[in-house]
């Protein structure tokens, strides 16, 4: 049961418990997290579950793939090397403990 | 478990020209109905008909009882799942890249944006829905597809005879004759451009699957070319016209977004008002339950996304054009694995260019009597007319 930390544009951390084996994405939206939108609900297809993965956990996380790094280029706010489609980075104990910031937007 | 209720009162000429009020009836009395006209059944709540898209395993788009493949002539991609489906979604998915889009499509649609408006008369009065939103749709939509000789008029009947064609419940004669020699023309038209761009390769939808190192078959790639016809002209001609119609009944909002240039948000909240694709089907595979309800295998669910964008648990006065709404979690473009493939394409011809473009030109645009326009459709919905006088 992983627990992961969404950090808003403003700042403000918000820590919710994950379960093993669901995305990022999923997490967010299952605890209403409001700066995720994920539109087409995690089929790599619209770009708004964007994050940027806190620069301790990049490694553990790893990289996008190529078709996910692609579609980041529709992210509504300039990705940065750290960041991931979160319908993509899937949830288990290896990430327990996860940070991860949102854009300012999705759209 | 009981079978979801069942109406035989609604019929499909009040879905055509007044749904929202049955829709907000039924989001409160019957969020899961069957319904006796349309032969399907209903959900009308936002987590309903985002959970049915978001599972093709248990609500597939393969529904054979369509009049889709004897109107396209094709089994196309809108009605398959799982891997075929995305095989050749893919094959069209290079045309729609990002790089695409910012150096090809949007300076494209820019020049012929401008162009269109250029032959505008100013003062007088003009229906916006022939004179510009309908042929520039079609414009843009043949360069893109790699058909660029195809005239705005053939896209527009193209289009509409598709639609009417996978539309026609009714099995009539039609509707199916009028599709029948679009189609003859399409096919014509498309195999004109394969040496042209054999020889000389270009990031056209048509170029890209015909050049593609492992090609779908022919068959498919004409079915692509023809869902992006029949995808392509309604949807952007209605979401332009209804956002247009919301901004002029709300002039305090367009000032306010003149001054911020937040073009974008009113895109977004024109799609959720009035979704350009109103529904869409998904066949039942197993036997399920929603809501209590027994949904079982065989059934035919209809997702009303026009409804979910009205979810009262989601938005506050859902039936106000607001073009600051925030947030906006519409599904006008659905979700799952058929979610649209010209999303990004719609918000940067429309939201990044047009918006600005317009009311740059014209910045005292005057709606003339907004009782005058008329709203229809079922499946699909938007406005007949829109008639401005362009100052």
């Amino acid at each position: 049961m992983p627990a992961i930390t969404f950090v808003s544009a403003d700042g403000d951390r918000t820590t919710v418990t994950a379960k093993d084996g669901e995305s990022v994405m999923e997490a967010a939206r299952t605890n209403n997290i409001a700066g995720i939108t994920a539109e087409c609900g995690g089929a790599m297809a619209c770009a708004t579950c964007h994050v940027y993965v806190a620069a301790e956990w990049a490694d553990k996380v790893g990289p996008a793939s190529d078709p996910e790094a692609e579609m980041l280029e529709f992210a509504a706010c300039e990705p940065s090397e750290t960041s991931r489609l979160s319908c993509q980075i899937t949830l288990g104990p290896e990430l327990d403990g996860l940070v991860v910031h949102l854009p300012e937007a999705q759209v | 478990m009981a079978l979801a209720p069942f109406d035989d009162v609604i019929t499909i000429d009040h879905l055509t020209t007044d749904p929202y009020p049955i829709y907000k009836r039924l989001r409160a009395e019957a969020p899961v109905l069957r319904v006796k006209s349309v032969g399907r059944t209903l959900l009308t709540k936002a987590a309903d008909t985002r959970a049915v898209k978001d599972n093709p395993e248990l609500f597939s788009s393969n529904d054979p009882g369509t009049p889709m493949e004897r109107a396209f002539g094709a089994h196309t991609l809108m009605r398959k799942d799982g891997e075929e489906h995305m095989r050749e979604r893919m094959a069209m998915a290079p045309t729609f890249s990002p790089k695409n889009l910012k150096t090809l499509w949007g300076p494209a649609y820019e020049e012929a944006a401008k162009a269109y408006l250029d032959r505008l008369p100013r003062g007088e009065i003009v229906d916006l829905f022939p004179a510009l939103s309908g042929p520039l749709a079609a414009r843009i939509l043949a360069i893109i597809l790699g058909i660029p000789d195809s005239t705005d008029e053939e896209m527009q009947f193209w289009s509409q005879a598709l639609i009417d064609g996978a539309g026609n419940f009714g099995w009539a004669d039609e509707p199916f004759e009028r599709v029948d020699r679009a189609n003859k023309a399409m096919n014509a038209k498309i195999a004109s451009h394969v040496p042209r761009l054999k020889a000389d390769p270009d990031q056209s939808a048509l170029s890209v699957m015909i050049n593609a190192d492992d090609p779908i078959p022919m068959s498919q790639i004409v079915a692509n070319i023809k869902i992006a016809i029949g995808g392509g002209i309604n949807e952007p001609r209605d979401a332009l016209l209804t956002i247009l119609y919301g901004l002029l009944t709300n002039p305090d909002q367009l000032e306010e977004l003149k001054r911020t240039g937040n073009w974008g948000s009113a895109f977004e909240e024109g799609v959720r008002w009035v979704a350009p694709i109103q529904a869409s089907s998904r066949l039942v595979t197993e036997d399920t339950e929603i809501r209590g309800f027994e949904i079982p295998k065989g059934d035919v669910v209809m997702t009303i996304q026009a409804s979910a964008n009205h979810d009262e648990e989601l938005f506050d006065e859902p039936e106000k054009f607001n073009a600051f709404r925030k947030p906006n979690p519409h599904q006008s473009f659905g979700s799952g694995p058929h979610h649209c493939m010209g999303t990004h394409l719609a918000r940067m011809m429309l939201g990044k260019i047009m918006l600005p473009l317009i009311f740059e030109r014209f910045p005292n645009m005057e709606l003339i009597d907004p009782d005058s326009v008329v709203w229809r459709g079922f499946g699909f919905r938007g406005p007949l007319n829109l008639p401005v006088r362009l100052n």
